[in-house]
């Protein structure tokens, strides 16, 4: 009995045609519904959570020194072995201590953002960042330096991220930025 | 005198309309298709990409118009042209609206071309030439793609003009007319004929989809399987005239449809806006709806196709056939 009405209601589905209108149903909601689409570089930007491991960038304390004492351990964890520390002494007073990164380079051709290097860090100093538009025009470009990675990223460690932000595309010799407007955050879904 | 100028102008107004109908169909459809699928369609060219049709148009102008080393040529150019002026051909008895008066000269014009007697059996006709475009290319590619494509355009045309043939008669014989112009007038009033002819309504929405190659019964151009199908061998501007070619015969098919079930120019009268609008308005729905099933639905096996068309399909529609005489007789 429970087989023929089986039979009966699948027949009648087949007839009303139920399951092309349910298919129907379905799509036409998402005609309305907000769009995924990400429009990046020149129009929208997405700010990674404060986890993201991006470039690296070496901190300074609040009085302004750098805190990157040379002790090369960053060195001797990073597993490609793409950061070249050559300490040296140091009476300026830049860093933290006498002795600092007279040399501090990083290779990031070779670099796959472990992270393994900013656990090794024991002072806190090295830590990976929020960019993530590294690509350039020539290799030489991408070793950075202790001088570069001192200044500060483009977006502050404050703002927590995981939201879209408006941006614009610069584009020069160096290489290509886009730069984040950090004033209309807007939550993805 | 003024006669053939007014209908030489109709026929260039009317022509002109639907030769640039496509450029906004394209950029519908893909816009269609971008939100069902929560993306947003084109966007860079133009304020939110409307300009995207034009640069289309202009990449294909600039395209190397290829033709195949050992097609046959002249079918392979002629093709094209084949298929398209077939589907133009429908608008010569399409009834756009009722008639209205020119001021000053008090000439009332009609907005059809022409009001024949046997409107619906041309407009049939002419509608299932076009698919000799698509046999003919398919056949001259020298592709075994294009020539499947061909053949299985073919085999679907036959199987399924019948029964779109045989929905229409159901309309014919409520209306007592062949005449569409008769047709659009009998439904004023709300008296539209997808109320008293659903069944005929739903076989005519399959069998047009079929006929005018839409998901789910795109199989002469499938790609999973035949590449392009029947232009496969084709591009540039010649490509251009088949993409062409299918835009205007969704529209032709819609406008049919409008036509035949759902009262033409038939509006709200409680609404002052003139009976044009209702007509564009209500094809613009049906060209959606089938954006819409075609973005839903996945494409039909060829076996099933023909098991739909045969078996459903042309039975249904003389099983219409003999409701609809009985309802006629009894009443
Ligand atoms: S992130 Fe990993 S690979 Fe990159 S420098 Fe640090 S330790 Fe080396
Ligand atoms: S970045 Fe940290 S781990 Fe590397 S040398 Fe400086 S203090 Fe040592």
């Amino acid at each position: 009995m429970s087989d023929n009405t089986g039979i009966l209601k699948r027949f009648l589905k087949k007839v009303f045609l139920i399951d092309l209108i349910q298919g129907l149903t379905i799509t036409f909601p998402y005609t309305f519904s907000k769009t995924i689409t990400l429009r990046y570089p020149d129009e929208e930007k997405w700010i990674p959570y404060q986890r993201f491991r991006g470039l690296h960038t070496l901190n300074k304390n609040k009085e302004g020194k750098e805190l990157c004492v040379g002790c090369e351990l960053c060195q001797k964890a990073c597993p490609t072995q793409c950061i070249t520390v050559i300490p040296g002494e140091d009476k300026t007073g830049k860093g933290i201590s006498d002795r600092i990164g007279y040399r501090w380079e990083i290779n990031l051709l070779r670099c796959m953002y472990c992270g393994l290097c900013e656990d090794a860090c024991p002072t806190e100093a090295l830590k990976l960042g929020r960019e993530y538009e590294l690509a350039s025009y020539s290799m030489l470009r991408q070793i950075r330096t202790k001088e570069e990675l001192l200044n500060p990223q483009p977006i502050p460690v404050e703002i927590e991220g995981g939201v879209i932000v408006k941006a614009r595309l610069e584009a020069d010799d160096k290489g290509i930025k886009v730069v984040p407007d950090l004033s209309t955050q807007k939550r993805w879904w | 005198m003024l006669e053939v100028l007014i209908i030489i102008i109709k026929v260039v107004v009317i022509t002109l309309v639907v030769f640039t109908l496509p450029l906004p169909l394209t950029y519908m459809e893909r816009k269609v298709a971008g939100h069902i699928q929560v993306r947003l369609g084109p966007m860079r060219v133009g304020p939110h990409g409307l300009l995207q049709p034009f640069a289309d148009m202009v990449k294909l102008f600039f395209k190397e118009d290829v033709v195949p080393a050992k097609a046959d040529v002249w079918l392979f150019k002629i093709a094209p042209v084949v298929g398209m002026i077939p589907v133009f051909a429908v608008f010569a008895t399409v009834p756009f609206g009722d008639k209205f008066t020119i001021p000053f000269i008090n000439k009332e014009i009609t907005m059809y071309i022409a009001d024949m007697n046997v409107g619906i059996l041309y407009v049939l006709a002419i509608a299932g030439l076009s698919v000799y475009g698509i046999i003919l290319g398919g056949w001259a590619s020298n592709s075994k793609y294009a020539m499947l494509g061909g053949l299985r355009s073919s085999a679907q045309m036959i199987s399924y003009e019948l029964a779109l043939s045989f929905s229409c008669i159901g309309v014919v014989m409520v209306v007592n007319s062949l005449s569409l112009v008769d047709i659009v007038k009998s439904q004023a009033g709300w008296h539209w004929n997808v109320f008293y002819q659903p069944l005929g309504f739903i076989i005519f929405f399959i069998g047009g989809l079929a006929e005018i190659n839409r998901i789910p019964f795109d199989l002469p151009e499938d790609e999973g399987t035949l590449g392009a199908g029947y232009h496969a061998e084709y591009s540039s501007m010649r490509f251009a005239f088949f993409m062409l070619t299918e835009y205007v015969a969704m529209v032709s098919m819609s406008v049919l449809m409008v036509v035949l079930y759902f009262g033409g120019w038939d509006g709200p009268s409680f609404i002052p806006i003139p009976g044009i609008i209702w007509f564009v308005l209500k094809v613009l729905f049906l060209i959606y709806v089938f954006m819409w099933t075609r973005f839903t639905y996945p494409r039909y096996r060829y076996d099933q196709l023909m098991n739909i068309g045969w078996k459903i399909l042309l039975p249904l529609s003389l099983v219409n056939i003999l409701i609809t005489g009985l309802a006629v007789v009894k009443w």
